[in-house]
């Protein structure tokens, strides 16, 4: 028995693919009301801006509910357990009281039950937390919470929850592994190592599970992250400057002018190239958009890398010419896809999230228009700096 | 599900033919994959280096030789791209205009990016507009405004609108939510509330007279956005008139509730109106909690956290109120 609906969930899916084969005529509208009729979708009907305010006055509401009591028995709880019980009775409530909005308003996703999912599994990672002894390390913390996430992500199927239990993860190798001699040199092996086989076992679970609906959205968060951390940890830039960090933290010498050579260099050379490379390829032949998607950025972030440790040509000749390539590519692509080859096509399709991205292009614009000089001489280092766009790492 | 699990089971059910089933199932095998967005994507990130790049180029050559090459190069880019974009205008409508090549809407943008780069160097190097800043951004507002309007270009049209507001001395950055600005400054607040009455008042008269009705959508969410962040700012920094931006602030709130409630009847395709009863609750709230705290002052800590229980509840009911009701099951997903 889990948090939602799980038919519903299924027959929403299920119904989602049917109207795309509706709007294209390939059903017939008799067949549609059929099959609206055969699996019925009970869930409140949402809009995504309604969902950012709902999710806002839930949290402010639920966190006023906790600090209220909170500040009442200010002097009981001063006793880390009468603490702990307080913080995990009072997430157990969350979960009541968000059990009942649930089912009463059939809520699926709306702002208010991705709220209260959130501050209950906060209190309870909280409260939980009291109960252990003092002075252990994070990764500990994080390995005894883990399961707890874990529970909750199985009953409600959150996103959020999928993000914190993944960086909870990460979080315990990353710092165990600082704990061990010689962690450090094998950390970006293990991470990446651990990434494959989340990857792996993600797809697994996908290609074996016949209706992993319930979990699309986390599934789907986890592929993302895994890809994203093993091609970083196999990237030359990001090993060396966070092992030059590392270095200066645990060694106590204060601010390293740069990070110091990196053992294997060559491998890690090739490997900030052939990750991304590789999923690019598979991508392609595979068709799958995460992958191509990754690929190209991970290829950029390899170029800029290049450019941060060779310098060949200055940044503002890099940025001229990296954006005269990427037009290239995108003209030349367009272009060549401007009828199918090779089962691809350049014509938008149902899968392409075209309303957001039109909004995301005018921010961009008008963001970029507001670096208009309209102060003094001093104040004219026009278009210096702050643009969003570029999805660079570190100091580029 | 992948399409094909989809298929059997409506197929099972009954619920499409056995021909159906594999007509579709062939058409989804078939189906070439799709690199719309991708591609654009990447058109849009190079145009955005590009014009970076450029810019750092001229300011980082100043006074060195090469640079005027550099200048007529970039004149010369502005000029090609706009000329291209020209070439392949849309056919002059009223209505939302058909765009008739792929790549005239980016030159466009890189026209209109270079454009700038030209102008901020021209004043930089040479003062062509003196002392008068305002020339500075009056200028492109005053360009982009009709280009927008010939090419059907809502980015263009964002960008006229933020350079018009920069010139009356606002400079909105969506993207970092904070804004380089005084509001301590009450000329600077009335300006800005005036200019996006002005913009919101000529949004409305423009639908009505059915001149590029798609537009009103980019008006509002630029204008409505100043609105409400310049009554806030005069409601914390003005003591003697801090009721009258409450009351301004009420109204505004008001307003947009009215306008979504109205555009939700009217219109199937009116899901974003729903950005503007976002925009007036958040900033309502925020309004509303700094007046009950500046005048009420309360003791003890209890009334605080009694308020944002019980406001958070309200409003929580508000926005559900607000939601889409009715036979769920037969609207579309």
């Amino acid at each position: 028995m889990k948090a939602y609906n799980e038919q519903w969930i299924y027959n929403r899916d299920l119904l989602i693919q049917s109207e795309r084969w509706h709007r294209q005529g390939l059903l017939s509208d008799e067949q549609m009301e059929a099959i609206r009729k055969a699996y019925p979708v009970e869930f409140r009907r949402t809009n995504g801006f309604i969902e950012i305010g709902l999710f806002l006055f839930t949290t402010v509401a639920i966190l006023a509910c906790y600090l209220l009591p909170a500040s009442i028995f200010s002097g009981m709880l001063d006793n880390p357990t009468v603490y702990g019980v307080f913080n995990i009775a009072f997430g157990i409530g969350v979960g009541i009281v968000g059990w009942f909005l649930i089912n009463r308003r059939l809520l699926y996703r709306n702002g208010i039950d991705n709220a209260f999912v959130v501050t209950l599994t906060g209190f309870l990672a909280f409260g939980f937390n009291q109960f252990l002894p003092n002075g252990l390390s994070v990764s500990t913390h994080c390995l005894f919470t883990l399961p707890l996430l874990l529970l909750v992500l199985w009953y409600y199927g959150d996103t959020l929850i999928a993000f914190f239990s993944l960086a909870a993860f990460y979080t315990a190798i990353f710092d165990s592994l600082l704990k061990v001699s010689g962690g450090r040199d094998v950390l970006p092996f293990v991470m990446m190592g651990v990434s494959l086989l989340l990857y792996i076992g993600v797809r697994q679970v996908i290609n074996r599970t016949s209706n992993p609906t319930y979990y699309a959205d986390p599934l789907n968060l986890v592929q993302w992250l895994s890809l994203i951390v093993l091609a970083a940890s196999g990237n030359y830039f990001m090993v060396r400057e966070l092992n030059g960090l590392l270095l200066e933290s645990s060694s106590g010498r204060s601010a390293l002018t740069e990070a110091p050579q990196i053992g294997l260099p060559v491998l890690f050379w090739i490997l900030t190239f052939a990750i991304p490379g590789l999923y690019l390829w598979q991508g392609l032949t595979k068709h799958n958009r995460m992958l191509i998607i990754l690929g190209t950025l991970g290829l950029i972030a390899a170029f800029m890398t290049v450019h941060d440790y060779t310098a060949l040509v200055p940044l503002n000749v890099a940025l001229t010419v990296g954006g005269l390539g990427l037009i290239g590519l995108a003209v030349a692509g367009i272009r060549y896809l401007s009828s199918p080859k090779h089962g691809f096509t350049d014509a938008p399709d149902d899968d392409s999230p075209n309303e957001l991205f039109i909004n995301v292009a005018t921010i961009a614009v008008a963001h970029a228009t507001s670096t208009i000089p309209n102060g003094p001489k001093d104040d004219l280092q026009f278009g210096k700096g702050d643009f969003g766009g570029a999805g660079s790492e570190g100091k580029y | 599900m992948s399409p094909d699990d989809v298929l059997n089971v409506l197929s099972k059910q009954g619920l499409i033919l056995p021909r159906q089933q594999t007509e579709i199932a062939e058409l989804e095998r078939k189906k070439p994959f799709s690199l719309h967005w991708e591609l654009r994507s990447m058109l849009y990130i190079g145009i955005l280096l590009l014009s970076l790049g450029l810019g750092l180029l001229v300011y980082d050559n100043f006074d060195q030789i090469g640079q005027g090459a550099l200048l007529t190069a970039i004149a010369a880019a502005c000029t090609g791209s706009f000329y291209f974009a020209w070439r392949n205008r849309p056919v002059w409508t009223l209505i939302q205009a058909k765009s008739r090549s792929t790549f005239g809407d980016y030159a466009l943008i890189l026209a209109c990016l270079l454009f700038l780069t030209l102008e901020g160097y021209a004043q930089y190097a040479y003062e062509v507009f003196g002392s008068r800043y305002g020339l500075v951004t009056l200028l492109p507002a005053a360009l982009f405004l009709p280009i927008a309007y010939r090419f059907d270009h809502r980015g263009v049209l964002g960008m006229a609108l933020t350079a018009l507001i920069s010139w009356v001395g606002v400079t909105v950055r969506p993207l970092q939510l904070y804004f380089k600005t005084n509001f301590f400054d009450q000329d600077t607040v009335i300006s800005a509330i005036s200019l996006s009455l002005v913009l919101i008042g000529v949004a409305f008269v423009l639908e009505n007279r059915r001149i590029k009705p798609h537009f009103t959508y980019t008006y509002l969410t630029i204008a409505g956005n100043l609105l409400m962040v310049a009554l806030l700012g005069g409601l914390f920094n003005f003591d003697e008139a801090r009721l009258w931006f409450a009351l301004g602030l009420g109204i505004a709130c008001f307003a947009f509730d009215r306008y979504t409630r109205q555009q939700r009847q009217s219109t199937a395709a009116s899901e974003g109106s729903f950005l503007f009863l976002l925009m007036s609750s958040v900033y309502g709230y925020i309004g509303v909690t700094y007046l009950f705290f500046h005048y009420l002052k309360p003791s003890s800590d209890d009334t605080y956290y009694w308020y944002f229980i019980v406001t958070g509840i309200a409003f929580v009911y508000y926005l559900m109120s607000q939601l889409p009701k009715g036979n769920r099951t037969n609207e579309s997903i």
